[in-house]
């Protein structure tokens, strides 16, 4: 009897089947394999900067960043365009992407906010190459805005908001539910509530969402080049030809290569990345602060 | 309020009040009828899924904020059907305050949570400091807070959290206070606390009580209901209900055969 016991304690405590030492040996190959995929998917990225910073950087000088002259390389020019136009756009795609997402989180029914939902998803969906060409359709020539900066930024607005809209359905619908219910069992109105309680919690993920649609956006060439025409120039009105950093690309690498063109092309895409990356430092930052001031939010 | 007669009536008068949900056959809650005096503590106890939480809901229309449910039945504020068409909900559950099973403060100070109702319909800031100094008072928060009023309210813990949601209830000066199990993720000191907040405020307040703790019951309140099944089962001193049950059901549950 006893031996039959130990016995037992032997086969649950030292299990030796097969199957087990398959499983372990498996994790343990895993386990060793996981680094190197980490390197497959770093390579890339990194021979990428190595290879843009290389073109980009010994020519790069404060000079060439900053001059907006019409004679220049246009690095400048493009730099003042780009900010224009996305902060025009940023502006647009928040008011769209946070109204649409107060609405479908807080408002519609859900069989109807569903649908939106859907909808947005598949905006996401969608190459930027067909938003940019119904851009062209819808505002240069329908509404005979011409290829513009005001075509360039709505198009650029359109293609930015789901992910601003996203971020913000997704922010109010995860305030948990008895802190909503306290706010409209205090007695609160919906817009009362959304105001004073729910966007403070939502806020620091909406703000990230508004951070990676822009970080998204300045990466995207053709919703831009199909509905602006490029400019010596920075933007004088809305109705001005604009040059953004991915259509000095375009223009120069893909349309006219000569090596002097080709490396004003380099010090976009250059610019580009360190756009990118900065603002991918912010949002790190503001989540960060902001998730620690909301912790312990009834976990 | 005295001498308009209402002193002496119920404050809160449920009548045939039923609840059901959409698909479900049998009714959340059953044709329940119970009156609410001034200045009384009632407890509602009974086994998980009876329907406590339902049925403190249908009191201050908080159920309506889960789809799916249909209310039927009449719930009478001061003789006045909240249920009624032309009844604003808002202004219901500024009336009708609750408290629920876990702390929910909001991310902002202490003061600004306590303040919270106050701010909802402008009232001014030195009747804003006034009531908030009061409501921390009657919560029994005041002294542990005075200091740190524009902390965090996030940095108090759980215990200090739940009297500072009682105080944000007590604020805007309701008649009646739900408290959906404030208890049941406290410490047993923090517990008790809360327990002695509630013993004072039933001087003023009309408190209704949902707890699982028949100890709870018998320690606060002035008067037991018990619950089974979405059915009011018996009612009535907490005494009689807890050593004199009429109904073996109700025996059973306070003699823990079932919980
Ligand atoms: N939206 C809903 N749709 C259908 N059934 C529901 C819904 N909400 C609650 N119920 C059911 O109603 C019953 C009562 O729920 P309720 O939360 O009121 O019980 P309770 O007495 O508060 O329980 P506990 O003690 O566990 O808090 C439960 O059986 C529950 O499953
Ligand atoms: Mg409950």
């Amino acid at each position: 009897m006893a031996a039959d016991l130990s016995s037992t304690a032997n086969s649950i405590l030292f299990d030796r089947s097969a199957r087990t030492v398959w499983r372990i040996g498996f994790d343990r190959w895993i386990g060793r394999l996981l680094p190197l995929l980490f390197l497959v998917a770093i390579f890339p990225i990194l021979s990428l900067v190595y290879y843009i910073s290389e073109k980009a950087v010994p020519t790069l000088t404060w000079n060439v960043i900053t001059s907006t002259s019409p004679y220049g390389d246009h690095l400048g020019v493009a730099i003042v365009g780009t900010f224009e136009l996305y902060l025009f756009a940023t502006s647009l795609a928040v008011l769209f992407g946070l109204f649409g997402g107060v609405a479908v989180a807080e408002f519609l029914p859900e069989s109807a906010a569903n649908w939106v939902r859907t909808s947005a998803n598949l905006l996401v969906g969608t190459p930027s190459v067909i938003l940019g060409y119904m851009g062209y359709i819808t505002f240069c020539l329908y509404f005979g805005w011409g290829l513009t900066f005001e075509a360039g930024a709505v198009t650029m607005a359109f293609f930015m908001t789901p992910y601003i809209f996203r971020t913000a359905d997704l922010a109010f619908t995860s305030v948990p539910a008895p802190i909503r219910e306290a706010a409209l069992g205090s007695g609160a109105r919906p817009s009362q509530y959304i105001l004073k309680v729910g966007a403070p919690i939502a806020f620091p993920q909406i703000l990230t969402g508004i951070f990676l649609a822009l970080a998204i956006g300045v990466g995207e060439t053709a919703p831009i080049v199909l509905t602006t025409t490029a400019s010596v120039l920075v933007p004088q009105n809305l109705h001005s030809p604009v040059t953004v950093l991915t259509a000095l690309i375009w223009e120069n690498y893909a349309q006219a290569p000569s090596t002097g063109l080709q490396t004003i092309a380099f010090q976009a895409a250059f610019l580009i990345l360190v756009i990118v990356l900065v603002l991918n430092v912010v949002v790190r930052v503001i989540s960060t602060i902001y998730r620690k001031r909301l912790e312990g939010l009834y976990q | 309020m005295s001498g308009t007669g209402l002193d002496m009536g119920p404050v809160l008068s449920v009548r045939g009040v039923s609840v059901r949900a959409r698909k479900v056959e049998r009714p959340l809650l059953d044709q329940i009828s119970i009156d609410f005096a001034p200045r009384s503590l009632t407890a509602l106890v009974g086994p998980s899924g009876c329907g406590k939480s339902t049925f403190v809901r249908t009191l201050n229309r908080m159920v309506e904020l889960t789809p799916g449910l249909r209310v039927g039945g009449q719930v009478l504020y001061l003789g006045q059907d909240i249920y009624a068409r032309n009844v604003n909900p808002v202004l219901v559950r500024r009336r009708i305050g609750m408290v629920f099973q876990r702390p929910t403060v909001f991310p902002i100070s202490i003061f600004e949570n306590a303040a919270f109702g106050l701010r909802l319909v402008h009232e001014s800031n030195e009747e804003i400091d006034r009531a908030v100094a009061q409501a921390l008072q009657r919560s029994g928060l005041w002294e542990e807070v005075k200091d740190r009023l524009d902390e965090p309210a996030l940095s108090l813990s759980g215990g200090q959290q739940q009297r500072l949601c009682i105080a944000r209830a007590l604020a805007v000066r309701p008649k009646v206070i739900l408290l959906d199990e404030p208890t049941s993720a406290l410490d047993p000191a923090a517990t008790q606390r809360v327990e002695s907040t509630m013993e004072t405020l039933k001087e003023d307040f009309v408190l209704i009580l949902v707890t699982h703790n028949v100890g709870q019951a018998a320690r606060v309140a002035d008067r037991v209901a018990f619950l089974h099944s979405g059915r009011l089962i018996e009612v009535g001193p907490t005494a009689d209900i807890l050593e004199r049950p009429k109904e073996a059901l109700t025996e059973q549950f306070i003699t823990g055969r079932f919980t």
